[in-house]
C-alpha cells in the first residue's frame, strides 16, 4: 500500500508537466520584439529580457550616450571589449575577410558623406578629394582585435554595428532561453528571427512568412513565401530604392567601401537562413552589396547559408530565386 | 553592408509602403528634374485660402512665378504682398484688371462660393488656365454651364481644389480599396468638427458680409460646401461613384448670433450601385472626434486623417494573415497598439495635400492632361453639395440624376 503509493508518486513526479505557450513583447533598438516559448512555467521573464537587452545597448548601439561602441569611436586607440563588443566585432571582421571586404562595419563616414547617413544629408556630392581623405578612416583592415581589446590603426575610424547588432540580440535571447532549459521557442527581433523546436501539443514547426518588398503581398498572402523551420535563424535585408539626387545624377544607397562610390545592383531584398541570426544577419547585408551572378557564386562556396534573393531584373519587374536548400524549406514552392 | 541605419529608414517605412505604386502622374512630380519655363500666374482672393495657397507656390519657384494678387480689400493685398518673396505680384482691386494681363497664363480662384462661377467663367473666356477652390460651384446650375464652357476650351485647364486627396496618402487609399484590403465596403463615415463659431475677426467694423461670407447662405453653402465636400469628392473619385440618394438634417443649435448657415448638420447618402451608406456631419460645438474618416468594409477599416492613415484588419482577416509565428522582412510589419498597421507612402514625408494638387496643375498645364480633380469631377462633387444643402435646408430626400454624372 505504502509502496503503491510511493511509486505513484514517483510517477508524478517524473511525469513532465505540460508545456505552455508564453508570449513576451516590448520595443528595442528602435523597433519591436516578441518572443514565443513553450515550458512549464513561465521561467523567463520580461524583467530577464530588457536586462539583456539594456546590457547589448550599453554596449553595442550607437544611439546610446557612453555606450562602449561610442567609446571606442570616441578613442584614439581603441578600448577593452566587452563580450558582446568581442563577439560581433569579430564576426564583422569574418564577414569582412569572407566577402574581400564587401561587408565593411567601419564605412560610415563614407555614408554619411553620401547623404544616406542618420544626420543631415550635406547639400552638395563630395568631391574627390573628400572621398579620398574618408577613404582614409575607412576599411576594417584597419580594425583588429588583439586579446580582450579592439584597437584601431588610425584614430578616426569609427564603427558602426547597427547592420549585425539587432541579428546578435536575437541570439543572445535565445541563449537566454536555453539557459532556462527551453527547447522550443522562436525569438523575433526587428523582423530577424531565431527558432528551436516545435508548437505545442500540435508539435508542428515554425512557420516563419518572407514579407515582399512590394507590400501588396499583404492583401495577398499567397505571394508571401512561407517557409517550415525547426532550428536556424532567418533574416532579411532590403533595398528601398532610397536614391539621393545630388546635382544631376541619381545615387543608390550602396557604398563600395573600396572606391567611396555609391553603386547600384539588381539586389531588392536578400532573406538568409544560418545556424544563428549573427551569421544570418551579417551575410544578408553582404549579399545586398553583391550583383545576382557574384552572389550564386559567393553561395556556392558556403554551403551553410540558404539564401532566397529578390532582384529586379534589367525590364524594372521584380523576379527571385533561392539556392536548393532554401526551396525545400518552402511551404508552397 | 552596414550602409543604412535601419532605426532611421524604420521610422520612415511601413507595411503598406506604397511609393511604387503612385499613378503616373505623381511620380513625374516626385521625380521633378526642374523644367525650364515656369508658369506666370495670378491670385484672385487672397484672404485665407488664397493667401495658403500663395505659402505653398513660394516652395514651388521652379513651377510658378507669381505676378498679379487681386483682393477687394487692400489689407487682404498687403498681407499677401508680404508672402510673395518674389516681390513681383502686381496689386489688383479688381480681378477683372487682373485677367486683362495677357502676361498672366494662370489663376487661382479663390473668392467665396457664390462668385466661383462667374470668375471662373471671366477666367476661362480671358484664355487663362484655372485652379478654382472648392467647391467648384454655388449650385447645380452653374456647375453644368462651367462644364459646358470647359469642355468648348479643351486646350484650358480646370482645375479643382479639392486638395486633400491629392496627399500621396490618399492614392495609396484609392489603390487600396481596389486591391481589396477592404473588402466590401458597406459604411463611411466622416465629420469635421470644431468648437468654434466658425467666424473670422473683422478688421474693421462693416466688414462682416465680406469677411463672414461662410455665414451667409447668399453666398455660402455652409459646412456641406466648405468641409465635407472634400469627404464627398474623395468617396466620388476613390469608387468612381456618385450618391444616388440623399438625406439631410440640421440647425443653427448653438451659435444663434445672426447667421444663416446652419452651424450643425448631417447627411446621410446612398451609394446604390456600391451598396454603400455614407454619412457625413459637422458640428461647430464639440471638437473631440475633429476630422474623422473611417471606410468600413467587410475585410477591414481604414481610418484617416489629413496627414495619417491607419488600416485594421477585421478579426476573419487577420486569422489570414496570422498563419505565420514569425515574419522576416527588413521593414517589418509593425501594429500599433489598437491593432492596426500605419499606413505609408514611402520615404519622403508628406507634404500639404496642396503643394501636390498645385503640381499637379502644373504638370496639367505643361502636358494638356486632365488634372485628377477636374471639372467632370469638381461638378459631380459641386452637385452632391448642393443637393446635400437641399436636403438639409428643406427636409426633402433628393435623388440623383442622370444628367448629373458629367462626361
Amino acid at each position: 500500500m505504502v509502496f503503491g503509493l510511493f511509486s505513484l508518486l514517483m510517477l508524478w513526479v517524473t511525469m513532465p508537466a505540460p508545456l505552455q505557450a508564453f508570449h513576451l513583447s516590448g520595443h528595442a533598438q528602435g523597433t519591436t520584439y516578441a518572443i514565443t516559448y513553450y515550458a512549464p512555467d513561465s521561467v523567463v521573464t520580461k524583467e530577464q529580457v530588457t536586462q539583456q537587452l539594456t546590457e547589448i545597448d550599453a554596449s553595442l548601439s550607437l544611439y546610446h550616450p557612453g555606450s562602449l561602441i561610442n567609446q571606442f569611436n570616441e578613442a584614439r586607440r581603441g578600448v577593452l571589449a566587452d563580450r558582446h563588443l568581442k563577439i560581433v566585432g569579430s564576426a564583422a571582421l569574418r564577414v569582412y575577410q569572407d566577402t574581400d571586404g564587401l561587408f565593411d562595419a567601419t564605412v560610415e563616414p563614407l555614408v554619411q558623406a553620401w547623404g544616406f547617413g542618420p544626420q543631415a544629408p550635406p547639400a552638395a556630392a563630395p568631391t574627390p578629394a573628400t572621398i579620398r581623405a574618408l577613404l582614409a578612416r575607412v576599411g576594417s583592415d584597419k580594425l583588429h582585435l588583439r586579446g580582450d581589446s579592439l584597437v584601431k590603426d588610425v584614430p578616426t575610424l569609427r564603427l558602426d554595428l547597427n547592420g549585425i547588432a539587432q541579428g546578435y540580440t536575437v541570439d543572445v535571447l535565445a541563449a537566454l532561453l536555453e539557459r532556462h532549459c527551453i527547447r522550443d521557442y522562436l525569438v523575433e527581433l526587428g523582423g530577424e528571427i531565431r527558432v528551436r523546436g516545435r508548437k505545442w501539443p500540435s508539435g508542428e514547426r515554425w512557420r516563419v512568412g518572407i514579407e515582399r518588398p512590394d507590400t501588396s503581398a499583404f492583401a495577398a498572402p499567397a505571394l508571401q513565401q512561407i517557409i517550415d523551420l525547426t532550428t536556424g535563424a532567418i533574416t532579411t535585408s532590403g533595398n528601398y530604392r532610397k536614391f539621393r539626387q545630388v546635382g544631376g545624377v541619381k545615387n543608390a544607397h550602396l557604398i563600395n567601401p573600396k572606391t567611396g562610390y555609391p553603386f547600384q545592383n539588381e539586389m531588392i531584398s536578400v532573406t538568409v537562413i544560418a545556424r544563428d541570426a549573427l551569421t544570418a544577419d551579417a551575410y544578408d547585408n553582404a549579399l545586398m552589396g553583391m550583383d545576382l551572378a557574384g552572389a550564386l557564386v559567393f553561395l556556392r562556396q558556403h554551403p551553410e547559408l540558404q539564401v532566397y534573393l529578390i532582384y529586379q531584373r534589367p525590364n524594372g519587374t521584380a523576379a527571385d530565386t533561392a539556392t536548393s536548400g532554401f526551396q525545400r524549406l518552402l511551404l508552397n514552392p | 553592408m552596414t550602409n543604412f541605419a535601419r532605426r532611421d529608414f524604420l521610422q520612415k517605412t511601413g507595411l503598406l509602403t506604397g511609393g511604387l505604386l503612385l499613378p503616373n502622374g505623381l511620380i513625374d512630380v516626385f521625380a521633378t528634374a526642374p523644367m525650364a519655363d515656369k508658369i506666370k500666374i495670378g491670385i484672385i482672393g487672397c484672404g485665407d485660402r488664397g493667401k495658403g495657397l500663395l505659402k505653398i507656390l513660394q516652395e514651388l519657384p521652379d513651377k510658378f512665378e507669381v505676378i498679379g494678387l487681386a483682393d477687394e480689400l487692400p489689407f487682404r493685398l498687403r498681407d499677401a504682398r508680404k508672402i510673395d518673396k518674389a516681390g513681383k505680384g502686381k496689386l489688383y482691386a479688381d480681378y477683372r484688371a487682373l485677367l486683362d494681363v495677357r502676361a498672366i497664363e494662370a489663376v487661382i480662384i479663390a473668392v467665396p462660393l457664390h462668385l466661383h462661377f462667374a470668375v471662373a467663367k471671366a477666367a476661362l473666356l480671358a484664355g487663362k488656365q484655372v485652379f478654382l477652390e472648392k467647391t467648384m460651384t454655388y449650385d447645380i446650375p452653374q456647375a453644368q454651364e462651367l462644364v459646358r464652357l470647359a469642355q468648348q476650351r479643351p486646350n484650358q485647364t480646370l482645375q479643382v481644389g479639392h486638395q486633400y486627396r491629392y496627399s500621396p496618402l490618399y492614392y495609396r487609399v484609392k489603390e487600396m480599396i481596389a486591391q481589396g484590403y477592404l473588402g466590401k465596403v458597406t459604411q463611411i463615415d466622416c465629420r469635421w468638427d470644431r468648437n468654434g463659431s466658425w467666424r473670422r475677426p473683422l478688421p474693421e467694423p462693416g466688414l462682416e458680409r465680406q469677411i463672414n461670407w461662410r455665414m451667409y447662405r447668399e453666398y455660402s453653402g455652409g459646412l456641406a460646401a466648405e468641409l465635407l465636400s472634400h469627404q464627398m469628392d474623395f468617396i466620388n473619385w476613390a469608387f468612381d461613384t456618385h450618391a444616388d440618394e440623399i438625406m439631410g438634417t440640421g440647425g443653427i443649435d448653438y451659435y444663434k448670433d445672426g447667421r444663416e448657415t446652419y452651424d450643425n448638420v448631417q447627411v446621410m447618402v446612398r451609394y446604390a450601385r456600391e451598396g454603400m451608406i455614407g454619412n457625413f456631419g459637422a458640428t461647430c460645438a464639440n471638437a473631440r472626434d475633429g476630422y474623422l474618416f473611417k471606410l468600413k468594409g467587410t475585410k477591414g477599416t481604414i481610418s484617416l486623417l489629413i496627414d495619417e492613415g491607419i488600416y485594421y484588419p477585421e478579426k476573419e482577416t487577420l486569422k489570414q494573415y496570422g498563419t505565420v509565428d514569425g515574419v522576416t522582412g527588413a521593414t517589418k510589419i509593425t501594429w500599433n497598439k489598437e491593432g492596426g498597421i500605419p499606413i505609408t507612402t514611402g520615404a519622403e514625408p508628406l507634404k500639404d495635400g496642396s503643394w501636390y494638387a498645385l503640381s499637379d496643375f502644373y504638370r496639367a498645364i505643361k502636358e494638356n492632361k486632365t488634372p485628377d480633380s477636374n471639372v467632370l469631377t469638381g461638378a459631380r462633387t459641386a452637385c452632391t453639395v448642393h443637393l446635400a444643402n437641399q436636403a438639409i435646408y428643406n427636409h426633402t430626400i433628393e435623388k440623383w440624376r442622370p444628367e448629373y454624372s458629367f462626361s
